[in-house]
Formats: structure tokens, sequence, C-alpha cells
């Protein structure tokens, strides 16, 4: 396998930035109460960390490591301001749907992790094979804690209007608690735990 | 040799200032580009949106921040936004007033809520309860008024309701002021 594949293929499950690095989570059970949030997010994140990491891996060289910390905060937040500023102003439709999703992108500690623990010491290529791979890896997580929560939540399944399934007790009196923070963290806990039990995360 | 070892010692703070000048100029320079069309597409929305309200709409005029909606030559209804203090941010909310005690209806102009709790203010069955509902009833139904909350998201929901009572009360007094004064 090539590095660059390695790098990507990575992301998904050994070093899944929910699941093993729990990384970003305070955007992560914030809006994971949705298919349609998880997804949004999930574009964020996207378009940001790749973006930190093509420059952040661009600019390697030069950086010492004394104050790379607050370059690469001052880096990612102007990218997020930036990305929320052009897409008001030329994409007022994705922004619409995307508009609270980007605010929370700054404090979601996945970009800076990547662009400290990978971009900052590896090339463009795999730097960029690295931030395609995270972006996989949180969209599966955030989509199977979504899934959960919506399910549970609001008795129903529907993705972007589409009606997919409705449970039958749970649709007249959902658990509105997993809407709630504090169902986030039961089900990102009882998913560790069952995703540890089978196996499937090692540490 | 002495200057040499200043240049590096100081290497790391120059450099982050050059960094946060550049990050700082080209940020300046896009928000100018992009503010006009910004406002222009808010403008747009603001004027769809009153159209909306006032389905008979052919023009509207804006004073002492009331949008007065016409029809031909007659006023068919007033409009405002009102401000709330969600429990993310500001909300904004154009309010349609009837008459001097009724909502005609409201939409949520902007917001940032919780994606998926309050956020969901902005949908029609949390909005179509303002609908021809009179000012003293804006409230949450524990708070003595006619709103149902949103179940998560009471402070959302409250902040809604407070802001259009309390910002109609004051334009109806502004309108009534205005009218006396003609």
């Amino acid at each position: 396998m090539s590095t660059s594949k390695k790098e990507f293929v990575k992301g998904l499950i050994t070093t899944n930035p929910v699941f093993v690095l729990l990384l970003g989570l305070c955007p992560a059970l914030a809006v994971s109460t949705s298919i349609d949030n998880a997804l949004g997010m999930t574009l964020a994140v996207f378009i940001v960390l790749l973006g930190a990491n093509v420059i952040i891996a661009a600019i390697r060289g030069i950086v010492p490591s004394i104050t790379r910390i607050p370059i690469f905060i001052v880096i990612i937040a102007t990218l997020v301001t930036l990305v929320n500023l052009l897409f008001n102003a030329f994409l007022p439709d994705l922004h619409a749907t995307l508009g609270i999703y980007l605010p929370l992108v700054v404090v979601n500690c996945i970009v800076l992790g990547r662009a400290e623990a990978f971009a900052s010491k590896n090339p463009m290529v795999r730097s960029i094979a690295d931030a395609l791979g995270m972006t996989v890896g949180f969209m599966i997580a955030m989509l199977m804690i979504s899934f959960i929560r919506q399910m549970l939540g609001t008795g129903e399944m529907s993705v972007f209007g589409f009606h997919i399934f409705s449970l039958p007790v749970l649709i007249d009196s959902p658990m509105a608690i997993f809407i709630l923070p504090p169902g986030g963290f039961l089900i990102m806990g009882l998913l560790l735990a069952l995703l540890r039990w089978k196996g499937v995360l090692k540490l | 040799m002495q200057i040499r070892e200043t240049l590096r010692s100081t290497y790391p703070v120059i450099l982050l200032a050059v960094v946060v000048a550049i990050c700082v100029t080209i940020l300046t320079g896009v928000g100018n580009i992009t503010l006009p069309r910004i406002e222009a597409m808010e403008k747009q929305k603001v004027e769809k949106m009153l159209s909306e309200m006032f389905p008979r709409m052919t023009g509207y005029t804006f004073e002492d921040e009331i949008y007065s909606v016409y029809s031909g030559d007659d006023t068919v209804g007033h409009a405002f936004i009102a401000i709330g203090k969600g429990y993310g941010g500001n909300i904004n909310i154009l309010v349609g007033l009837e008459d001097e005690q009724t909502i005609k209806g409201i939409i949520v102009v902007s917001h940032t809520e919780t994606p998926g709790l309050g956020s969901l203010i902005t949908e029609d069955f949390f909005t179509d309860q303002f609908t021809s509902v009179t000012i003293d009833d804006m409230a949450l139904r524990r708070d003595g008024g006619q709103i149902d909350a949103i179940t998560g998201a009471t402070i959302s929901s409250r902040a809604v309701a407070e802001a259009v009572r309390v910002t109609a009360w004051d334009k109806v007094e502004l309108l009534r002021g205005n009218e006396a004064g003609t």
C-alpha cells in the first residue's frame, strides 16, 4: 500500500478522530442530533481541515517549534472566518445550511490536532491524504452517533426532509433526552464501549 | 556575530507577527469585498420575506427601523426587526404587524442557536404559533402566554416570544406617535 493511501485509511478506524483520538468532541456531541447536522458538520470540517493541512504542510519548513501553536491557531481561525465570509457572499444557500456549523469548526481540535500532529511533520500529499481520511473517519463516527440519537430522540428517521422510517411507539413519545446533551454523552460512551468490546477499536 | 544571535532568537516572534499581519490583511480585504454583497443579499432576503408576509405588497419604505408595506397607495401593514437574546447569541426576527394589537406573523432572519434544538425556532410549527396572535399573548405558556416552547429549547423559545412582544409594544407606540404627529 502506498504511504498516502495508508495515511488515508488510518483515519477511518485505527486512528478515528472521534472514537480513538477523542478529538473535537464538543462540536461532535453538540451537532450529532440528526443525520442532516452530522453531514453539515462533516462538510465544514472537510473544508477547513483540508485547507489547514495544505497551508501548514506548505509552511512547515519555516515555522519554528516554539511559536508553532499560535501560528497554527491564527491560520485556522483566519481560514474559518474566510470560508464563512466567502460562503456568505457567494454561496448564500450553502451558507444558510452551513452557517451554524462553520463557527464551531474553529473550536474543533481535530483541525489543530492534525495540524500539530501530522501536517507540521509531513509533506503536502500525505497531509492531504491525512485530511481526507480524518474527514471520512469523522463522518463515520458522526453518522453512527447521530443515527442512534435521531432515531431514539425523535422516533423517526428522515434525511434532508425525506422520510425513511418511523418507530411504532417512539414516534408518539420520543425519548427527548437523546437529543439533549446527556444523551450525546450516553450514546458516545456506549458506542465506544461496544466498539472496544467487539474489538473494532484497539488502543 | 551578536546581531546574528539576536536575529535567531527573535525570529519566532517576528514570524508570528508576519503571519498575523498577513492574516489580518487578507481578512480585512476579503471582509471589505464581501460586505456590500452580504448586505445586498440581506436586503434582498428581507424584501422576499416581506412579500411573503404581505402577499399584496407592491412596495415598501424603511423609516425609523420600521418597514411600512404598501399595496398601491394603501398601507397594508408594518414590519420591524426584533432582536432576541438567545442561547447562542442574538436572534433576529422579522415581525409583521396586522394592526395595533395583533401580530401578522414572524420569520426568523438569522440566529446562532444549537443545531437540532434551538435552531428549530425557524421551523413553521414554531413560528406559525405567532400568526394572528395579540401582542399581549406573545409569551410562553408557562409565562402566561399562548406560545408552546420547543422541547429542550426553552431559552431560545422564550427569547423569541419576549423579543417579539417587547419590541412590538415599542414600535406600536412609535407608530401611534407618528400618526398623531402627521
